[in-house]
């Protein structure tokens, strides 16, 4: 090794060296800026690992859900004043689905607002979801389901042979609402598709289940989806938001969504596996919250730290002028200020991922008791390799303005003339 | 206990001192500089110093005195190649400053000259040995000889109880001691210091102005000073009215 570069080694082990012992000689600024940095770190990996646990729990879900293809259109946003459901004659769409060879059955599934009173005056405003039947996944904490008689999708009956009213009258509750009004398996509600419609309908609650909350993160009612038309006044015009469709055992699923998305130009269809990421995608509120949240803790750390070690710079400004009028090169001051906010970087970098597990563990946890999902928040080896990445990012950001920063005030006409 | 570091042996641009070299360390010939000139015209500039002209010889302490704006500050940046003259010539060991470029000029400066400041100008957060060792960093001194340098100094200073001290822990004499020591870490051959002992008490400043008349024994020394016992240490006062030298008197 050449004694220039030699000296140049030594050199900057030095500047590391006066940059941790000025770090170890100012524990609170180093702790808060560690401590920023690493909230910002964990803005990225516990977002991230939500992001994955929604998406991958919400794929389960589908998976749970048994049907293969998922068959939408666009707005599909069931929160939206609760009546967007803009597949119209979808019994039809779904028969003609099921007489394909390669399609075992389809189904209409329409979403809409719903208005639950328990006959006494005591009204729950929630959401409900309208299917053919309830199957096993449902995980009823009490009572069963429901069978829609007259399959209309079955090509078993025509849809002239539809009714104008309710014909089942059942309902699946969602345990909160039964807990609210007061009412159990057995018991009759009356729903409606708003206040002034709600005491019309009479049904019968036959089981309790939070089976679809767990999909649209609000309270669902499950309700026969003939009967829900009936009382949305969609009948008519035969309305749901998706139609699912399961294919033959033989069949290939991605082929048959491509097929099926030819014929029916109009809808978007998709295989299950690529349905929840859609419709994330077509939630952007949630998706620009999550990133503005990741932004203002990443520039929050920025910031913070930065102008803590630039106001340590302009505090040291003349020292730092005199230092540089006794020989010490530009680099070298501007590094000692700089590898100072590199180190503290790295630092807040191995805290926040440190911290990462065990609050992804707290967190599910407490989603866990608040809601059901015990794995909300997944945290997958790339999580960690992303907020590494940031640390890594915000430490050399931070350095080398800290380092500009403080090159900037080592000049010699700061010394008094 | 040894009092001085091994001096050097050689002029700034490397070749062998001859005895001539040793007696003059540093000159000014026919110095001229201005200050502020802003391109609007020659009535914005300030003279800071008009035809200076005075040597300093190896082993000598010479005092600059005069009121504030009279060049001293001037003359002391000009001596450690902070400023170039605009005209005039400045040698240092028989090399003329204003014939280097600003990295020669620093180089010569970081080896050849050190500097003590009146405000000490100390890392708040370093310790006092860190803070003497500091120049030695820019050479690329390994971290144990600058440790054992920083210490020898400290130790030389009267400060070998307080090498592990900050700044914030010394009393404003022992900080002026640790800034001594930094000056000499380098062993440089001219000592220039602005107001040494300006911003301490009667006491305090007779033992600094001790230490540096006995650092300075064989070494060419350069005080700026309002005060009086601190240029009485001078073998030689100049005395300098807006910017020229109006007094060269031992």
């Amino acid at each position: 090794m050449s004694s220039r570069l030699r000296r140049g080694a030594t050199r900057l082990r030095a500047v590391i060296g006066l940059a941790v012992a000025q770090l170890r000689r100012s524990p609170s600024r180093t702790v808060i800026t560690v401590f920023a940095v690493s909230l910002a770190v964990l803005s990225v990996t516990l977002l991230a690992s939500l992001g994955v646990g929604v998406v991958s729990t919400g794929e389960d879900g589908l998976e749970n859900a048994g049907r293969d293809i998922w068959i939408s259109s666009d707005p599909i946003d069931p929160a939206a004043s609760g009546t967007e459901n803009p597949i119209v004659g979808a019994h039809t769409v779904s028969a003609e689905m099921t007489a394909r060879d390669d399609v075992s059955s389809a189904a209409p599934i329409a979403v809409h607002e719903l208005y639950v009173g328990d006959g006494d005056g005591d009204l729950e405003r929630t959401s409900a979801v309208g299917v053919h039947e309830t199957h096993d996944g449902f995980g009823f904490e009490e009572g069963a389901g429901f069978k829609t008689e007259m399959n209309h999708s079955e090509e078993d009956y025509s849809i002239a042979d539809r009714p104008d009213g309710p014909t089942e009258e059942e309902i699946v509750l969602e345990p909160g609402t039964a807990d609210a009004l007061g009412v159990s398996v057995g018991d009759t509600v009356t729903i409606g598709t708003s206040r002034e419609t709600v005491e019309d309908n009479e049904f019968t609650v036959v089981g309790i289940a939070s089976y679809y909350s767990q999909f649209l993160g609000t309270d669902v009612e499950t309700v026969p989806l003939t009967d829900l038309q009936a009382i949305a006044g969609t009948a008519g015009t035969d309305r749901a938001t998706f139609i699912t469709a399961s294919v033959e055992d033989d069949a290939d699923t991605e082929a048959v969504a491509a097929e099926l998305d030819e014929e029916y130009a109009a809808y978007d269809v998709r295989p299950s596996d690529e349905q929840v990421g859609a419709m994330v995608e077509e939630r952007p509120l949630v998706l620009a919250s999550g990133a503005t949240l990741i932004g203002l803790a990443v520039v929050g750390g920025i910031v913070l730290t930065i102008n803590l070690f630039a106001l340590v710079a302009y505090q040291q400004r003349d020292e730092l002028a005199a230092l540089r009028a006794i020989g010490l090169s530009r680099w070298v001051l501007a590094g000692t200020i700089g590898a100072q906010g590199l180190v503290i970087g790295l630092l807040g970098g191995l805290v926040g991922l440190a911290a990462t597990p065990l609050l992804a563990a707290g967190f599910n946890r407490l989603a866990g008791a608040l809601v059901g999902f015990d794995s909300l928040l997944q945290t997958p080896v790339e999580v960690y390799l992303a907020g590494f990445a940031l640390a890594l990012v915000l430490g050399s950001v931070v350095a080398l303005l800290t380092g500009w920063r403080a090159g900037r005030y080592a000049r010699l006409d700061r010394l008094e003339a | 206990m040894s009092t001085h570091l091994p001096r050097q042996t050689t002029t700034p641009d490397g070749q062998p001192s001859t005895d001539a070299d040793r007696r003059v360390a540093v000159r000014f010939s026919d110095v001229t500089h201005e200050y502020g000139s802003s391109g609007r015209g020659d009535d914005r500039t300030v003279t800071a110093l008009r035809d200076v002209s005075f040597d300093v010889r190896a082993g000598e302490i010479v005092g600059l005195e005069g009121p504030s704006g009279s060049g001293k500050s001037t003359i002391l940046h000009a001596v450690s190649g902070l400023l170039v003259p605009a005209e005039g010539s400045i040698e240092l060991h028989g090399t003329d400053l204003t014939a280097l470029s600003d990295a020669e000029r620093t180089r010569l400066r970081r080896r050849h000259v050190g500097i003590v400041f009146q405000r000490f100008h100390l890392l708040p957060s370093l310790s006092a040995r860190a803070n003497v060792a500091l120049p030695l960093v820019q050479a690329g001194v390994p971290r144990k000889t600058r440790r054992e340098r920083a210490e020898s100094l400290l130790e030389e200073v009267g400060l070998g109880d307080r090498i592990t001290h900050l700044p914030g822990e010394l009393s404003g004499g022992e900080r002026q001691r640790v800034a001594i020591a930094r000056a000499l870490v380098t062993d440089p051959d001219v000592i220039v210091a602005d107001e040494p002992t300006g911003e301490l008490d009667t006491a305090t400043g007779a033992s600094v102005l001790e230490l540096l008349t006995d650092i300075g024994r064989d070494r060419a020394m350069v005080v700026a000073s309002h005060d009086d016992e601190t240029l009485a240490v001078a073998d030689r006062v100049v005395t300098l009215r807006d910017g020229r030298v109006v007094v060269n008197e031992g």
